[in-house]
């Protein structure tokens, strides 16, 4: 599907049926538009998604891209090897394609992060 | 009151030193101290690095006193935030990591850097370092702050109000930090008037919400 800038992606949301957030189990549909944030589009209709820092720094808002294409512009720790392994973070990821997500994978992204020597990863899981 | 159980409380056993029942009350009310303390560990090292950071950026201020004085508050400010949650991640059985570059990795929020590279000599390049560059800085620092406390206010309401004292202080005054960084840039980069509604501290670093219980006096 091509669309012209500024216009809105179709991005699904799937909560796992494991997470401990209020929508686990479920799908969400939401469209966002190409500055926007999924972050920011999802909480703002109603649906809570991880993410503390929103600078694309802390990582608490993992998820993992199963199709699409999202950018991250404005993270501040966003890595390559990030990217070629289908991790992204929606407090700074914006659609340039209808995508679909799978969210709240932080301890996952840690475990990542720590195998490739990338922070916060072992700072975090050797305490 | 049976004699067998004079000081019985709950599931830690009378003088049973293991366990602190400041702890397990919190985790009978739904929460888990240990995601807490680490998530403490994590937000009180960004006020650390934070402390850091500022010290820089404001010394880079050059010439913009008035500025440089708030930054200072703010700087002064995260430090007591800093050393006013260091005791309660003891009390959930916790300790600073030993080695600072730990700290630092997992801190909630971004290094704050100074806006410039480092030239050929190793000193910072500051040809072309504008003031509200680094007014920015400060913004988006204040900002993370912000949402850091707030998630940790979100985790503790009615569960641990020890925590959550201490988290809504700092949240206040980094809201009042976030509003004297808005004004400032406002002015500086778009020429507009955005009140703060601010007042001077009474002293550099006065911190009115979280003072009362800091860690020292030294701040």
């Amino acid at each position: 599907m091509t669309q012209t800038p500024g216009e809105t992606w179709s991005v699904r949301i799937v909560v796992p049926d494991t997470s401990s957030l209020d929508a686990a189990g479920e799908t969400v549909d939401l469209e966002v538009g190409e500055d926007e944030t999924i972050l920011a589009a999802a909480r703002s209709e109603g649906v809570w998604l991880p993410g503390d820092c929103q600078q694309g720094w802390c990582t608490t808002c993992a998820a993992r891209l199963v199709d699409g294409d999202l950018a991250h512009p404005n993270a501040r720790r966003y890595y390559d090897e990030d990217r070629e392994a289908g991790f992204v973070l929606p407090c700074t990821a914006k659609p340039r394609a209808d995508t679909t997500l799978i969210v709240d994978q932080y301890d996952d992204f840690l475990e990542f992060r720590a195998d490739h020597g990338r922070p916060p990863g072992s700072s975090k899981l050797d305490t | 009151m049976s004699d067998e159980n004079e000081h019985g409380s709950g599931a830690v056993e009378p003088g049973d030193t293991s366990k602190r029942v400041g702890a397990e009350v919190i985790r009978e009310r739904g929460v888990d101290p240990e995601e807490l303390r680490e998530k403490l560990i994590d937000a009180i090292g960004a006020e650390f690095t934070t402390y850091y950071y500022y010290t820089n950026l404001r010394m880079h201020l050059a010439g913009e006193e008035d500025y440089k004085e708030i930054t200072e508050d703010a700087r002064l400010e995260d430090r007591a935030h800093f050393e006013l949650v260091v005791p309660r991640v003891y009390e959930l059985e916790g300790s600073l990591p030993n080695d600072i570059r730990d700290f630092a990795d997992r801190a909630s929020c971004p290094d704050a850097e100074v806006p410039t590279p480092m030239d050929d000599s190793g000193n910072f390049d500051t040809s072309d370092l504008d003031v509200e560059d680094i007014l920015e800085v400060l913004l988006e620092a204040e900002r993370c702050a912000i949402r850091t406390w707030s998630e940790i206010c979100d985790m503790t309401r009615g569960a641990d109000p020890r925590t959550y004292d201490m988290a809504q202080r700092i949240l206040n005054e980094e809201i009042d930090h976030e509003a004297w960084f808005i004004e400032l840039l406002s002015k500086e980069r778009d020429d507009e008037i955005n009140p703060a509604g601010h007042f001077a501290r009474g002293e550099p670093g006065d911190a009115p919400y979280s003072t009362n219980n800091r860690f020292n006096d030294s701040a």
